[in-house]
């Protein structure tokens, strides 16, 4: 199937071979008429004014709450706060969950391949209020090193992310949150590569928080969801103040709305949040078997071809096993940032540097890698392009 | 593939002032952390003048390029007109065009030496990159 003809850029520029996918994926033409039409026939403020643009653009916003709870198998819309992206949702969980019930010397577990922004909220916390943060090792195979001992009872809280930005690895979760929950820690899972590569069920997985972005799901830039288990919510002060977020404002105090509203204050990225519903649909459209079908096949053909060059070394798991399509590497004698100019000059994008991720980067003892990711609108043909660039580029240094 | 200008590939490849050792009296590093550039210059300073100049350091051929031509560059100046040295000097050094995508790697090797200097350290801002 060439489902790179539902996404207009490779119409605008047909030499482009994008394997950025982990940054921001390519939008759809759905996403992109969503848009169009969201801005020429719904344009309004939501959730205020009493006429009947206000009450369609309303219904189109809450029509996406919906999506989102369905996306991701939660059971109420009132569980999903729309923010401005994952980081947001992070931030406002480390803010609000973490300033009301976390104190000194409570311990926050987290990973050493957690991206920044599941990384700096919380130090942020132990900043404001003496938490200790700690860190889960990662093996081989870009798995959590656990067994148990990680959580004991003055765990409070643990933040890991779903899928490694940098080693592409989908790390087992269901025993460390079953650990979490048996201490009476809660459990944050940031979904922002994972939610593209596989479905999602938060309360099969019986997490309390999880965040995603829509900008990595084929939608929109500027929407982030973050999804709370309703009792959780209900019981977190709010963390921004505003409109939209009070039920009632007086001199001297004020009371907030109910959740969701009470997590989003001033007026809502609207058209992102409508225009997300859109991304979710083109998914669903596809299906995740097939998505989960090509981007196995294309990952498979990518290491295997990787592999076949020996000069290249794979940081992160050797095989197509508990992955997603995400693939960092690094060349000998070629440092990762002219692996990346070298491939750009041949039209591919990639993504070099340290990804967000200076702990794990320290931790393999890295400068920095050069990462491949690659989405289900990939072609064998693109990963063909790049590993003969690849060598071209390593000829050129060598 | 041609990736870069000659001039920059063979100073990448055999550098002159890279992990020279020098009987220094000023030590600083610098990093660009998005990259994970890193260079670290040594200097010697005899009166108000630079007269030795090396480096170390782990970074992509543009940083590490550009961090050896600037030895050459500053040969007999003063610490003062070393502090005057701007983004544009730098880029007309190395003789090719610098991408915005690429400016931090051209100018890491001028931070760290202006930064060698300075008790009040500039940022990239100061380039205004």
């Amino acid at each position: 199937m060439d489902y790179k003809k539902d996404f207009p850029i490779f119409k605008q520029r047909p030499e482009l071979v994008y394997l950025d996918n982990a940054a921001t994926s390519q939008k759809p033409q759905a996403v992109l008429d969503s848009e169009k039409n969201y801005y020429e026939r719904l344009n309004s403020n939501v959730h205020r004014g009493a006429h009947f643009l206000a009450e369609e653009a309303t219904i189109a916003y809450e029509g996406t709450r919906q999506a989102v709870a369905d996306f991701i198998g939660a059971g109420k819309t009132n569980e999903i706060v729309f923010t401005r992206n994952a980081t947001e949702g992070i931030n406002l969980v480390a803010r609000s969950y973490g300033d009301e019930f976390l104190n000194e010397g409570d311990e926050v577990l987290l990973s050493k391949m957690e991206h920044h922004s599941n990384i700096v909220p919380w130090l942020q916390l132990k900043e404001r209020k003496g938490i200790v943060v700690k860190y889960l090792d990662i093996d081989d195979d870009g798995q959590f090193v656990f067994d148990g001992s990680q959580i004991t009872s003055k765990t409070k809280f643990v933040s890991l992310t779903g899928m490694s930005n940098i080693l592409g690895s989908i790390p087992n979760l269901k025993p460390i949150i079953e650990a979490a929950h048996e201490k009476g820690a809660k459990v944050l899972i940031d979904a922002c590569q994972l939610a593209v590569h596989s479905p999602i069920d938060v309360q099969e997985l019986d997490v309390d928080f999880l965040v995603l972005s829509a900008h990595k799901i084929y939608g929109p830039t500027g929407v982030g969801v973050l999804y709370g288990k309703e009792e959780l919510l209900k019981q977190m002060p709010p963390f921004m103040g505003g409109g939209e977020m009070i039920q009632e404002v007086f001199e001297d105090h004020f009371s907030p709305a109910e959740i969701p509203h009470k997590f989003e204050a001033g007026t809502p990225n609207i058209a992102g949040v409508v225009v997300m519903k859109a991304a979710i649909d083109y998914i669903s459209k596809i299906g995740f078997d097939q998505i989960q079908k090509e981007e196995h096949e294309l990952t498979e053909y990518a290491l295997e071809k990787l592999k076949s060059l020996p000069y290249l070394s794979l940081v992160g798991p050797k095989t197509s096993k508990n992955r997603g399509s995400v693939i960092s590497f690094t060349i000998k004698g070629v440092h990762p940032h002219d692996i990346a100019e070298g491939l750009s000059q041949s039209n591919i994008c990639i993504r070099s540097g340290q990804h967000c991720g200076q702990i794990l980067m320290d931790y393999c003892d890295l400068s920095a890698t050069a990462r491949i990711s690659l989405a289900f609108y990939n072609t064998k043909s693109d990963v063909d392009k790049t590993v003969k660039a690849l060598e071209e580029i390593y000829q050129y240094f060598n | 593939m041609d990736l870069y200008a000659q001039n920059i590939l063979d100073r990448y490849k055999n550098p002159f002032y890279k992990d020279k050792k020098l009987d220094a009296v000023i030590n600083h590093k610098e990093a660009n952390r998005s990259c994970g550039d890193k260079v670290e210059l040594s200097l010697k300073i005899e009166g108000d003048k630079v007269t030795g100049y090396a480096f170390s350091g782990n970074g992509c051929a543009v940083s590490m390029a550009s961090a050896d031509m600037l030895g050459d560059l500053i040969e007999g100046m003063t610490k003062e007109e070393i502090l005057k040295l701007t983004k544009e000097e730098i880029y007309a050094m190395l003789g090719i065009e610098i991408s915005i995508r690429r400016s931090k790697c051209a100018l890491l090797g001028l931070l760290a030496l202006q930064n060698a200097l300075l008790s009040e350290p500039r940022s990239w801002s100061d380039y205004h990159i």
